[in-house]
């Protein structure tokens, strides 16, 4: 069932064009994380989802409900922001209350659902508190309480985990997912962490400059990212370029500087394309696609070793090898991968 | 580091210090030592020490009628700038066009034209041949004109439009102090606008709204110009009074007297005022 | 950012405009009239002329105060920028923090005591010092003391913005003390006191209870050239002074814009 609906939005700032043809459907209980460089359009389109900024073009759903032009405190939506927006002048408890106040829930109904959620975030024992006695850290599980404390439809969080430090935010993560899925709450997350939407998302929306660059499941976007910009903006790799050749089977033969190379892709692709690697998948002595160089840099990683080998053709390829591995720096080192790691993406 | 080079640059705060102690302090130390001292005929003070001009102005009805007029259109003109800046600070708070500079412009140049000539300005509209009467004399709605000028209702005008930017100023910071995610957040959880504005935002500014009270109530109390200019005898006010005695009257101690009598009760009244919203605040980080 | 725009939206702004407009039209007011080619200070104008000024021109009266309110101003501007500059730099970064606050309440001062209680302090304070209103000193005083605070709040907040490591980056590249000042500090603190300045040249020019009270004999200021010419005549020669002076201050708040943005400024 579709919670959600983005219908051909489009959004200007004068003759700025914001948000270019924007469409996403959202199940319920799915996690969709907005991912892209800062002024890709992310939270333009969180903001355009909440109402705090006007639509153009295109329609906004909600289930069935048309929502384009209804006021922000009628979408029946809760948002984390990432300043986390507490109110300074409220206890916990106040902030939490506030959104129920406003829906006229009962005093005594108001209080159990606070002390449920705030047990919840393991806050239980905080209400009295003003966000300005609260770590970083308190804080924004009270914005996430107080968000959801009103049983919203939807959750839009954006970028919330921005201003933790590292080691919190690491567990902040798990804790935001596993929450989001014991509630089973629908999420929209805004964030520019290409590893925070890796591990939380069910679906990731790439943007860049006001379009969505791919849509899919974090596997997806991770092995078979649909442009260069994507593969680039996910995790390493490694670009060759080079021409489609033709097909065996399922594997499309690219001949690059490199040698003749075979990887999967997408079914139409043909003419110049990338043929792109991640770099744990490329081993050492593997025959298959195998590439020769000279070892340029070592760089020991604690987990791995990255390895930086320069092919005759001049072009640079990174492998993270076994951490162990006798590598060294001037020798000859020949490295392979599996044609089913390598993925082809038209130029 | 800094407490060594600190012994070597303490010259630096010397001058300001100067300037303020013995300009400043001392003077007003000045204004008490001659309110205690005799009145004399033939010079402006007398030889010995009295309360007696405490005393005289304490059991003047005369006097406290002034006090009670200047108090009156201190609070008048309080309660109205706030009403009437309110609205612009919001506005200019939330402002992000191009239009922001200019409207700025707009709220802070009357400040930096002089008082002279702002309240000159309000001669010209307030006059019996001035632009609100001519107004209402060519639409027919009156025949003779109104009296404004020399009035108290005059002098209130005035002094709200002089001291309107006093008020914006501080509720501008604060406003602007006021992430915009807060209201936003407000509309989130359901609230209406109007909620969010009486639940989030007005809170939150009471410290601007309190800080441009306490300094409009001050300057109006203590205004000069615009009385003295609009008010005639019936708009008198007590720093109009006070002037009368040191230039009219040669009547320095009396004066003396008069300008602490005065300077007292507005004290006393801003002390009531942080008491009352003291506890309003209370909350505030 | 609240979404589409309602009607309570136009009326918020039906009214702001009108507190706008209320704020500036009697400025505008007085000078379109003393562009009025008729004898009387009201509306419609006969006809734009320059005749108001040109009298002005001819009235020697009106040019000494203009001199004297400029001379004062700019002794107050000038005297203020160097003392007001040392008070800020010293309370800022030496003071330490428990004399710092107490200073910064001391610098302030001026501005919040009410003018003319200042200037009946320093009336009888000069009058006690046998100086009494002789040779312009007690007004000169006057006008530095009340546009002192101006000069040391910008300078105090330009200083607060300014990034410490800077001159701590110029001392470790091997530049002195004096010279760390001049190439990094005193650049930074340059908006403010261009400010502060300017803003002690206005209000000086346009202060009248100190000059009432503590002007030597026979010595007006333009506000109390305009104030007794208010006394006795009611015609556009009064706006077209009020006008000169809004010229004035016209200027210098367009140089502020110009050179640091109205914005920086501080109260």
């Amino acid at each position: 069932m579709t919670t959600l609906t983005l219908d051909g939005i489009d959004k200007f700032y004068g003759d700025l064009h914001i948000l270019k043809d924007i469409n996403l459907e959202v199940g319920q209980g799915e996690f969709i994380s907005l991912l892209g460089p800062s002024g890709c359009g992310k939270t333009t389109t969180l903001r355009c989802i909440a109402g705090f900024e006007p639509i153009d073009r295109g329609r906004l759903l909600f289930g069935t409900r048309e929502m384009t032009n209804v006021a922000p405190e009628h979408r029946d939506l809760g948002m984390v922001f990432q300043s986390y927006a507490l109110f300074p002048h409220m206890t916990v408890a106040e902030n939490l209350a506030f959104g129920l106040e406003v829906r006229k829930v009962a005093p005594a109904e108001r209080a159990a659902r606070i002390a449920k959620v705030l047990e919840m975030v393991r806050l239980a024992g905080y209400e009295g508190r003003f966000p300005r006695e609260l770590s970083g850290g308190q804080q924004q599980r009270v914005a996430l309480a107080r968000a959801l404390v009103i049983e919203p439809a939807v959750l839009l969080l954006d970028e919330p985990l921005a201003n933790l430090d590292a080691a919190l935010r690491d567990d902040m993560r798990f804790f935001i997912r596993d929450l989001q899925q014991r509630v089973g709450i629908t999420t929209i997350y805004v964030t520019h962490d290409q590893s925070e939407a890796l591990v939380m998302s069910d679906r990731i929306v790439v943007m860049e400059k006001g379009v969505v660059a791919q849509c899919g499941t974090p596997k997806e976007i991770y092995e078979r990212p649909a442009s260069r910009m994507v593969a680039g903006f996910i995790g390493h790799s490694d670009v060759i370029e080079g021409t489609v050749l033709g097909r065996e089977g399922a594997m499309i033969v690219v001949e690059t500087a490199a040698g003749r190379l075979r990887a999967h892709g997408p079914e139409a692709v043909s003419g110049p394309v990338h043929l792109m690697i991640r770099p744990e998948k490329l081993r050492p002595g593997l025959a298959e696609n195998a590439m020769t160089g000279r070892v340029k840099k070592a760089v020991y990683q604690g987990s791995a070793l990255l390895v930086v080998v320069e092919l005759p053709s001049g072009q640079e390829i990174s492998a993270l090898l076994d951490a162990d591995a006798a590598v060294a720096v001037g020798a000859e080192l020949t490295l392979g991968f599996a044609a089913r790691h390598g993925w082809v993406i038209a130029r | 580091m800094i407490a060594a080079t600190r012994k070597r640059v303490w010259w630096m705060i010397v001058p300001a210090l100067v300037l303020l102690v013995g300009f400043l302090v001392l003077p007003y130390a000045s204004i008490v030592v001659m309110s205690l001292r005799t009145a004399d005929t033939r010079a402006v003070y007398g030889e010995g020490f009295t309360l007696s001009h405490y005393a005289q102005i304490v059991t003047d009805p005369f006097i406290w009628g002034i006090v009670g007029r200047s108090l009156r259109m201190g609070l008048t003109v309080t309660v109205v700038t706030l009403l009437l800046g309110y609205p612009v600070a919001y506005h200019l708070a939330n402002l992000r066009s191009r239009w922001a500079s200019m409207l700025y412009i707009f709220v802070i140049s009357p400040l930096l034209v002089g008082m002279v000539v702002r309240t000159f300005a309000w001669m010209i509209i307030l006059s019996n041949n001035g632009v609100i009467n001519g107004a209402l004399k060519s639409l027919g709605l009156i025949e003779r004109p109104i009296l404004l000028l020399n009035t108290p209702l005059g002098v209130t005008i005035a002094l709200i439009h002089v001291f309107l930017p006093f008020v914006i100023l501080p509720l501008l910071g604060n406003l602007q102090a006021i992430s915009p995610d807060l209201a936003a957040a407000g509309r989130s959880l359901g609230a209406s606008r109007l909620r969010t504005f009486l639940k989030v935002t007005l809170p939150l500014s009471l410290p601007g709204i309190q800080a441009g009270a306490i300094l409009v109530f001050v300057l109006s109390i203590s205004a000069y110009v615009t009385p003295a200019m609009l008010g005639g005898t019936r708009g008198r006010t007590m720093s109009v009074l006070v002037v009368q005695y040191l230039v009219d009257s040669f009547r320095w101690p009396a004066g003396a007297a008069l300008a602490i009598f005065m300077s007292a009760i507005t004290l006393a009244i801003i002390v009531v005022y942080l008491r009352l919203t003291a506890r309003a605040m209370r909350r505030l980080p | 950012m609240n979404g589409r725009k309602t009607v309570w939206d136009h009326l918020f702004t039906l009214l702001v405009t009108a507190i706008y407009l209320f704020l500036m039209s009697p400025i505008l007011l007085v000078v379109i009239l003393s562009f009025n080619a008729g004898e009387f200070l009201s509306l419609p104008i006969e006809g734009m002329s320059l005749r108001w000024f040109v009298a002005l021109f001819h009235n020697t009266r009106f040019l000494d105060a203009t001199l004297h309110s400029l001379l004062l101003a700019a002794v107050a501007a000038v005297v203020n920028g160097v003392i007001g500059t040392l008070a800020a730099i010293y309370v800022v970064r030496f003071a330490g923090p428990r004399l710092a606050n107490p200073l910064r309440l001391l610098m302030s001062a001026p501005l919040l005591v009410p003018e003319i209680l200042t200037a009946i302090a320093l009336l009888f304070y000069f009058f006690e010092l046998g100086v009494g209103n002789n040779y312009g000193l007690a007004i000169q005083v006057g006008h530095i003391i009340v546009t002192f605070p101006y000069v040391f709040l910008n300078v105090s907040s330009a200083l607060f913005n300014f990034d410490r490591s800077q001159e701590e980056a110029a001392r470790s590249l091997g530049a002195g003390g004096w010279m760390t000042f001049r190439r990094v500090t005193l650049p930074a603190v340059k908006p403010g006191l261009i400010t502060g300045c300017l803003f002690a040249f206005v209000i000086s020019f346009d202060i009248f209870n100190i000059s009432l009270l503590l002007k030597s004999v026979g010595m007006n200021t333009l506000p109390l050239e305009l104030f007794d010419y208010l006394r006795f005549n009611f015609d556009p020669t009064a706006a077209a002074i009020a006008t000169v002076s809004i010229g004035v201050t016209f200027v210098a708040v367009v140089i502020v814009d110009r050179t640091v943005g109205l914005r920086s400024l501080r109260f």
